[in-house]
């Protein structure tokens, strides 16, 4: 027991750096960027107040036709999914990638014993992550409801044991995909692509359990239930995920026996789901594990030849292919950008998909007569999918340790700049090659939207990008030990995320606005302007900071 | 030239001066040896050379060029070759050395000619085309070296380049270092093996608590010491704990 403690504890030592920060607390730079991070999180306030009274009007929509309870199921069910995709995600790094497997595996230590340690730091984490989301809906319902003592209690035990059961379910699914596909050769390329294939599975899955669950409570003898009963509508559609039904339903049954059976339920369900998982990781973690630390040499064909010696390239192009190589090569990256751009058209479609013909045909009805906003609304999805895919907001991050051969390189900044800015292009290019095929399974893809969309979303990416430079330049994260906190784990995303949000959407709202009055041409021309015109103004500012920071970095 | 100016650098809110007032001047032609014990502020120093490390106050001028001040100019003429060989794992060796080349300009042919030179005297050939990540040690050292020499830098800097060298290729190191001060060029390295200092500097300087305690030949620095026989002792004696 002792063992795993100290793991335990070593593992959360690292993953929040709480050593890093008590060191970062006594440097006064380290200290004047957190406070500023601390302002920039203050910020984020009102929008998430706005959320939160939007949550309350909700509750009293569920409220007026007596299924309240489908409010808890709404946050309940929200957290436990997004633990669960976002899991596959962070288990994946946290078992397979990080770098501090090099010294643990030598260790006599049980697999169950390193992965206990590691399932428990995540677990944390998720806390930390889906508290905010979760409590508004607590509180909201247990204040309206007045509720007593026993609901807080049973709001604690749920709020504890939330994460386990999405979290064991990621930690097996991760565990089998990785058995499975340790084979030698491809096996980067071959877990990229099984990767994504599975999130669009499980979301399909999803999806189809959702629809079947919507067509159960679309007759009339549904309607009546529903007056008669103000559980019905979270036992219909909970089924989607029965943990988050049986919580919903031990807060809405507090004073009645069955709401004692299913908080028991939920307990018990969730400590077996994470012994079973804990019982599997004995018997398959090592065997996706070994073979996953080597690196395979290729023998003689290693051996230089005479056209690996490129013509001399500019040095933006030279970073730029750097980058997008590295990108390409990484997994924790290739899911995080690409995997992110491939995804999200893919997505977008997928519920026409399983609903069928029939929705298809309403849709396409709909896009036909508003073939140009349609137009602009893939114009605005390709500059959010530049910030989303995150290239550019961690382009110094990754660097990491290797950062130093960019400080001491004779590389100015404009080419800085530029190659990096490329990367990010890079990857929306793919992005824009998927949502064509997602337009055109919807039938919604013109030759002059494909035009419009890739012109004016390339042009957009540039000043997103940009922003997304300028915060990671300014607080860029060299010091990790796995490429995942680079990417995934790194503030600097969300912080542009927050911003680059903000743009596309007073963009957004201001081409609206005009809409009416201007020809659509017209609105083309304006957005092209907006773009440029931003590109311009953070330009210089994230010029200066860049060259601040590569001379003040230690 | 390499000149240094008062260099200074304090760390943790200026309680440790890691480099205190030091001034250096390097010649052309000249292999010059930085000895010193763990955290004298050799990294340091070099650190601030190739702007790694902004000094607290002081100069440091390449041919007259302020590194600090015009860092472009500077930077193209110095190569720096650090303790620990971080490189990036995912990038193939070749693709490495395209990339180094390709930033300081250096044309298909000549870039051909030099890496291929270079790949042979470290044995690296057979590697380069696989990925950064599966080499030893010892291998991305070499490659780190070979990066440094592509552009033939007028200024080589190196910390501790013996370290994780097999025997072989620190020889061939030694016999480049020494073929650059033949061409006029300037190598400054810093060392613990005080034999390779000795046999190989023209000039060596020790610094101690950020202080430069001796500066000069292996026979000026001999007369700092009372035994005058070995670098060793001089470096003991100069280094003690007072």
């Amino acid at each position: 027991m002792n063992r795993i403690l100290a793991l335990i504890k070593m593992d959360l030592s690292i993953t929040f750096g709480l050593s890093a920060i008590r060191h970062k607390i006594r440097n006064r730079n380290d200290m004047i960027q957190m406070i500023i991070l601390g302002i920039a999180l203050l910020s984020l306030i009102p929008a998430y107040l706005m959320m939160v009274s939007g949550l309350s009007r909700i509750y009293y929509a569920y409220l007026n036709i007596g299924q309240k309870s489908m409010f808890l199921l709404t946050g309940i069910l929200a957290c436990q999914v997004i633990i669960l995709f976002l899991g596959i995600l962070y288990v994946m790094s946290k078992y397979y990638f990080s770098n501090d497997l090099n010294i643990l595996v030598p260790l006599p230590l049980k697999p169950k014993e390193i992965i206990g340690a590691k399932f428990i730091s995540l677990l944390i984490y998720e806390y930390i992550t889906t508290l905010p989301l979760l409590l508004p809906f607590i509180i909201i319902y247990g204040v309206n409801e007045n509720a007593n003592i026993l609901y807080w209690i049973y709001s604690i035990i749920i709020l504890v044991f939330l994460p386990v059961i999405p979290l064991s379910i990621s930690s097996i699914i991760v565990m089998l995909f990785m058995k499975y596909t340790n084979i030698r050769g491809k096996k980067d390329l071959l877990r990229t692509i099984g990767y994504i294939a599975l999130i669009i599975v499980m979301i399909a899955f999803q999806l189809k359990m959702q629809n079947l669950a919507q067509r159960a409570i679309d007759n009339e003898d549904f309607l009546y239930k529903i007056i008669t009963d103000s559980t019905i509508l979270v036992r219909s559609l909970g089924i989607v995920f029965p943990p988050s039904m049986w919580a919903a339903l031990s807060l809405s049954n507090l004073t009645s026996i069955s709401g004692f059976l299913y908080i028991l339920l939920f307990v018990i369900a969730s400590i077996a789901v994470f012994y079973i998982m804990l019982f599997l990781s004995d018997r398959v973690f090592f065997q996706g594990l070994i073979g996953n630390l080597e690196v395979s040499t290729s023998g003689r064909k290693a051996r230089v030849k005479s056209s690996d010696f490129q013509r001399q390239s500019p040095s933006c192009i030279a970073i730029a292919m750097k980058e997008v190589r590295v990108l390409l090569r990484t997994p924790v990256y290739l899911m995080n950008s690409i995997g992110g751009v491939v995804l999200m058209p893919v997505l977008m479609v997928i519920s026409f998909f399983i609903e069928g013909e029939e929705s298809l045909s309403m849709i396409k009805m709909l896009l036909e007569t508003n073939q140009r906003i349609v137009n602009l609304i893939g114009v605005g999805f390709i500059v959010v999918l530049g910030f989303l895919n995150s290239v550019c907001c961690t382009t110094f991050s990754r660097e990491g340790k290797n950062m130093w051969i960019q400080r001491v390189l004779p590389v100015s900044t404009k080419d800085q700049i530029i190659g990096r800015i490329l990367s990010s292009m890079f990857v929306q290019v793919i992005g824009i090659l998927v949502l064509y095929g997602s337009m055109a399974y919807i039938r919604v893809l013109t030759l002059e939207g494909a035009l419009i969309i890739a012109v004016l979303g390339l042009l957009g990416s540039i000043p997103v990008g940009e922003l997304g430079m300028i915060i990671d330049a300014y607080r860029p994260l060299l010091n990790w030990d796995n490429p995942q906190k680079a990417m995934k784990q790194n503030l600097n995303v969300i912080i542009c995320m927050g911003i680059g949000g903000l743009y596309v959407f007073g963009a957004g709202f201001l081409i609206y606005k005009l809409m009416d009055t201007v020809d659509l041409l017209v609105i083309y021309g304006i957005a092209a302007a907006i773009f440029i015109v931003s590109s311009l103004i953070l330009y210089k500012p994230l010029e200066k900071i860049i060259e601040m920071r590569f001379n003040s970095l230690e | 030239m390499l000149k240094l100016q008062n260099l200074s650098k304090t760390y943790g809110k200026g309680s440790v001066k890691a480099v205190d007032n030091v001034s250096l001047e390097i010649r052309p032609g000249e292999i010059f040896g930085f000895l010193g014990p763990n955290g004298a502020g050799k990294t340091t120093t070099i650190k601030m050379i190739v702007g790694l490390l902004k000094p607290d106050s002081g100069k440091i001028y390449l041919d007259n060029i302020d590194v600090w001040e015009n860092p472009m100019e500077a930077k193209s003429r110095i190569s720096f070759v650090p303790d620990t060989p971080e490189v990036y794992d995912k990038l193939k060796g070749i693709e490495y050395l395209n990339f180094i080349a390709d930033i300081y300009g250096i044309p298909k042919d000549i870039r051909q000619e030099r890496i291929e030179k270079y790949l042979d005297i470290f044995e690296l050939r057979n590697a380069v085309g696989d990925i950064i990540g599966s080499y030893s040690h010892g291998m991305k050292q070499k490659l780190v070296l070979i990066s440094a020499l592509i552009h033939d830098p007028k200024l080589f800097i190196l910390d501790e380049p013996m370290v994780g060298l097999d025997p072989k290729s620190s020889f061939h190191l030694k016999e480049i270092m020494r073929e650059r001060c033949n061409e006029g060029k300037i190598v400054f390295f810093s060392t613990h093996v005080l034999e390779v200092a000795e046999k190989l500097c023209d000039r060596i300087a020790i610094i101690n608590k950020g202080k430069i305690v001796a500066l000069g030949t292996m026979d000026e620095l001999r007369r700092y010491s009372e035994e005058k026989e070995s670098l060793e002792n001089i470096f003991l004696e100069l280094t003690a704990n007072e």
